[in-house]
């Protein structure tokens, strides 16, 4: 029985701004997963606490609205223990670089396989608009009438340093080509990470769909562009005038988290199938 | 058959191999059939500084130590000073180090108390049975079974067994042991000096030899865990180093995780998908987890936190032991939401609570947070066998809403499958489907639906134990290992007897309120500053302790603090 996109569909209407980048990346969300024929019974997905996670009851899933900062290693648990499970943690800019920086790091140096989705709209926007490490500098913003003077942190460079084995970006008002990179990143196995690139109309007013439709360019569309090379993207990623959007890099050399553990190789179940009496004759012979 | 003790204390510096000493003297004594009890102190370094390896011998089950030795052999001039005060009268003091010269007031103390001083050159003996200077280790333990008079092949039987994996001259190993058994040095009179219990036939059974942390990992393994998620940290890292090290045989996943918040967050992942995950930290890491703990509670998401106390705030005193982390684990985190705690004593309930742990967990979809100590993480003890397991309850039930309102406070939970129906899980307050509300109605209804699986928990743990005789009239009132040392006291003292709190949360007061209706004498006993379950028994119960013995410097409550208390 195929998977129609409706089936992910809440009966809870959603209650963000209008004119917020959420409502497509749900769209985008929805449609990946329905086109890979995932059931809403076979994903799970962590939510952070911020706009994104409000939009946790708002799609029909197996999911976890966990604590700020948190989403990331909520999402690896959930995946080592059922790996038939498509694991997906979302997070904002502000819990990805703020709350919990570590387990970012941690997680794509592991390469678990799970598709961590940062929705980067520039600020802390559900407790009104604070400056995050993504916030332009100077930008007035709540509590800062002068703005943020801490140096800017380039969020696509530092997690391509972390040589990530999947890393794209996307736009939230693009949910065609997001859907299209979910596909893939879901598809990858290892550590997926999106950066989306997402529009908070109350927010971050400079951020507008206009200057975005004049200074997005598809990676797609250049030419003799290598996913496979780390140098290519640190070019493109370099060039601030442009946002750049499509897979950005991806390598499948590296092994995944699970597919590396020793103990686990020859194991045909999953650790959600295995809970039951275990004999400990055997081991207490060592005492 | 009343019980007897005998104290034997190495000395040493840290990274001397005083830990590989005491393992092997208790487990060959165990196979000589003694009842033995191990205890370690050691500083939070690596290399140097006072440590020692105390071993108690009976001829019965003991679970404490003696503040006094019988025999101490000391490694260092260091530990000779530290630890000299501490042997009894009549004792022995052994020495093997050159630098070691008594001063006049410890040459005073020792003829004072009839201790007998007495130097093996141990490095010689090692070198002329053709071993290193290393092996000098083993040439004192091969001179202090003789003194005890027991014999040397279980002791070099033992010895070998362990060193076979290693690279070492076995036959030169071999040969230092007996070098230490064979010297001159020995007297008869210094067997004499100490009398090593007799033991009767049937306890010669060989028993098992074990730390709390290994028994709990064992509870846990039995119980069905999965998964372990851990970030290092004294006294609970032995729980990941022994799952670490059976998880080829048993197939768990074993995790060392960048800190202890995303430990325990990855518990909560692999909880919530079905399979059971085990945490443990100690203090500060437990602190780190609290958030956490909350999420598990209004989410009702099961989680089991292993909490193995040590002494102190912050990094406090990072090695000792105590007890005083219960009112974190009681009152950590905001807002109110179900939880359960339980607290180990000894291997048999680290083995059984463990299991509790997760049935209790998963049955009332709740944070459940097992506390164990240093005391019992790390010391050894000898029991005859583990208990027997408990049936794996989870509680599992299919239903149409997730955080259904019942009578009883459960709701319905089933593995998220492919064939079931989906729901999420909700930090924010939800109602039946998961949805996050706010309305006043909503709020009080799912609060007080969570907060009854409080009663219904009450209803289904057991009252505090009773120990010793009806007519006792001393009650000392406890939990946590000081049970052992009031045991082992109570063997020969019919007059104490003592009521242990196992289950401590939510906390059952039948038992106690039974016991202060009475004309006896009622003590709380607590290895922490404030007595911390004589403030929560207050709260319920409105008693109010008359007689307190608070213990917390580091230190285990030994036979003495208690018997001195009682002025015995």
């Amino acid at each position: 029985m195929s998977v129609n996109i409706t089936d992910y569909n809440s009966k809870n209407i959603p209650t963000w701004c209008p004119g917020c980048g959420n409502f497509a990346v749900h769209t985008a969300l929805k449609k990946a997963l329905s086109d890979l024929n995932i059931s809403p019974s076979e994903a799970f997905m962590s939510f952070d606490i911020g706009c994104n996670g409000n939009g946790a009851d708002k799609i029909n899933i197996y999911g976890f609205k966990g604590l700020h900062g948190r989403s990331i290693p909520l999402a690896i648990g959930a995946h080592l223990a059922n790996r038939k499970f498509t694991v997906i943690a979302d997070i904002g800019d502000g819990g990805c670089f703020h709350e919990g920086l570590d387990h970012l790091i941690h997680a794509i140096r592991s390469n678990y396989n799970i598709t961590i989705l940062i929705h980067n709209n520039e600020n802390f926007a559900l407790t009104t608009g604070q400056a995050t490490v993504t916030t332009k500098k100077n930008k007035p913003m709540y509590g800062l009438p002068f703005g943020r003077i801490e140096r800017d942190l380039n969020i696509s460079e530092f997690i391509l340093n972390l040589k990530p084995t999947f890393f794209a970006k996307a736009y939230s008002q693009d949910p065609l080509q997001l859907s299209e990179i979910l596909k893939k990143s879901i598809n990858h196995n290892g550590c997926s990470v999106i950066e989306i690139m997402q529009l908070c109309p109350t927010y971050n007013k400079e951020f507008t769909h206009e200057w975005a439709t004049e200074n997005i360019k598809k990676i797609d569309s250049i030419e003799g562009y290598n996913s496979n090379s780390l140098e290519s993207a640190r070019e493109i990623l370099k060039d601030t005038t442009k946002i750049y959007t499509g897979i950005v890099y991806e390598e499948t050399e590296t092994k995944s988290f699970y597919d590396s553990l020793e103990n686990r190789k020859n194991m045909k179940t999953e650790l959600v199938d295995e809970v039951k009496k275990y004999d400990i004759k055997k081991l207490l012979e060592k005492f | 058959m009343s019980q007897k003790r005998i104290v034997v204390k190495f000395g040493g510096q840290s990274g001397q191999g005083i830990n590989t000493i005491g393992k092997l003297f208790t487990k060959s004594l165990n196979k000589s059939g003694y009842k033995v009890f191990a205890y370690r102190e050691y500083p939070s370094i690596i290399k140097g500084g006072v440590a020692s390896y105390q071993i108690d011998i009976s001829n019965s089950s003991i679970g404490s130590s003696s503040k006094y030795c019988d025999i101490l052999v000391a490694y260092t001039p260091e530990t000779l000073n530290e630890y000299l005060p501490l042997v009894k009268e009549s004792g022995i003091v052994i020495y093997d180090n050159k630098d070691i010269n008594l001063t006049e007031d410890q040459d005073a103390f020792l003829k004072n108390n009839n201790i007998t001083p007495i130097y093996l050159d141990s490095v010689s003996i090692a070198k002329n049975s053709g071993g290193t200077e290393i092996m000098s280790n083993v040439v004192v333990l091969g001179f202090v079974w003789k003194i005890l008079n027991l014999k040397p092949e279980i002791l070099v039987e033992e010895i070998l067994e362990h060193f076979k994996k290693k690279n070492v001259d076995l036959e030169a190993e071999k040969n230092s042991i007996m070098g230490g058994f064979n010297s001159p040095t020995y007297r008869p009179e210094l067997t004499d000096k100490i009398e090593i219990p007799k033991i009767s036939e049937i306890f010669k059974k060989k028993s098992l030899v074990i730390s709390g942390n290994e028994a709990l990992s064992l509870g846990a393994i039995a119980s069905g865990i999965r998964a372990y998620y851990g970030y290092p940290m004294t006294p609970a890292t032995s729980i990941f180093k022994f799952l670490g090290e059976t998880s080829t045989e048993t197939g768990i996943l074993v995790k060392q995780a960048e800190n202890e918040i995303t430990a325990v967050q990855m518990a909560l992942g692999s909880m919530y998908m079905g399979t059971r995950a085990l945490v443990a930290t100690s203090g500060g890491g437990f602190d780190l987890m609290i958030e956490s703990i909350t999420c598990a509670g209004i989410t009702e998401t099961p989680l089991v936190i292993v909490l193995s106390q040590r002494t102190g705030a912050a990094t406090g005193v990072p090695t000792w032991t105590g007890a005083g982390d219960l009112n974190t684990a009681l009152k950590g985190g905001h807002g109110d939401f179900p939880k359960c705690i339980l607290s180990c004593s000894d291997v048999h309930s680290s083995y059984t609570l463990i299991q509790k742990a997760f049935n209790i967990s998963e049955k009332y979809q709740l944070p459940v947070i097992v506390l164990t100590e240093k005391q019992l993480s790390e010391s050894l003890y000898t029991v005859n066998s583990l208990p027997n397991d408990l049936p794996i309850e989870r509680g599992l039930q299919d239903g149409a809403l997730r955080y259904e309102i019942t009578d009883n406070g459960i709701s319905p939970r089933w593995i998220p499958s492919k064939e079931k129906t989906v729901y999420i899980h909700n930090s924010d307050e939800h109602n039946e489907e998961g949805t996050s509300v706010e309305s006043s109605e909503e709020v009080l209804e799912m609060s007080d639906k969570r907060m009854r699986k409080m009663t219904t928990l009450l209803e289904g743990i057991p009252e505090p134990a009773m120990y010793g005789d009806r007519n006792a009239s001393i009650i000392f009132v406890g939990w946590g290992t000081v049970k052992n040392t009031i045991l082992d006291i109570m063997e020969d003292n019919k007059d104490i007897g003592y009521l242990h709190y196992e289950y401590i949360y939510p906390l059952k007061t039948d038992k106690f309120e039974e016991l202060i209706s009475t004309e006896k004498r009622v003590i709380l006993v607590e290895n922490n500053q404030t007595g911390q379950l004589g403030n929560l028994i207050k709260e319920q119960t409105g008693y109010d302790f008359k007689e307190k013995l608070l213990k917390y410097d580091g230190r285990p409550f030994f036979i003495e603090d208690i018997l001195n208390f009682l002025n015995m």
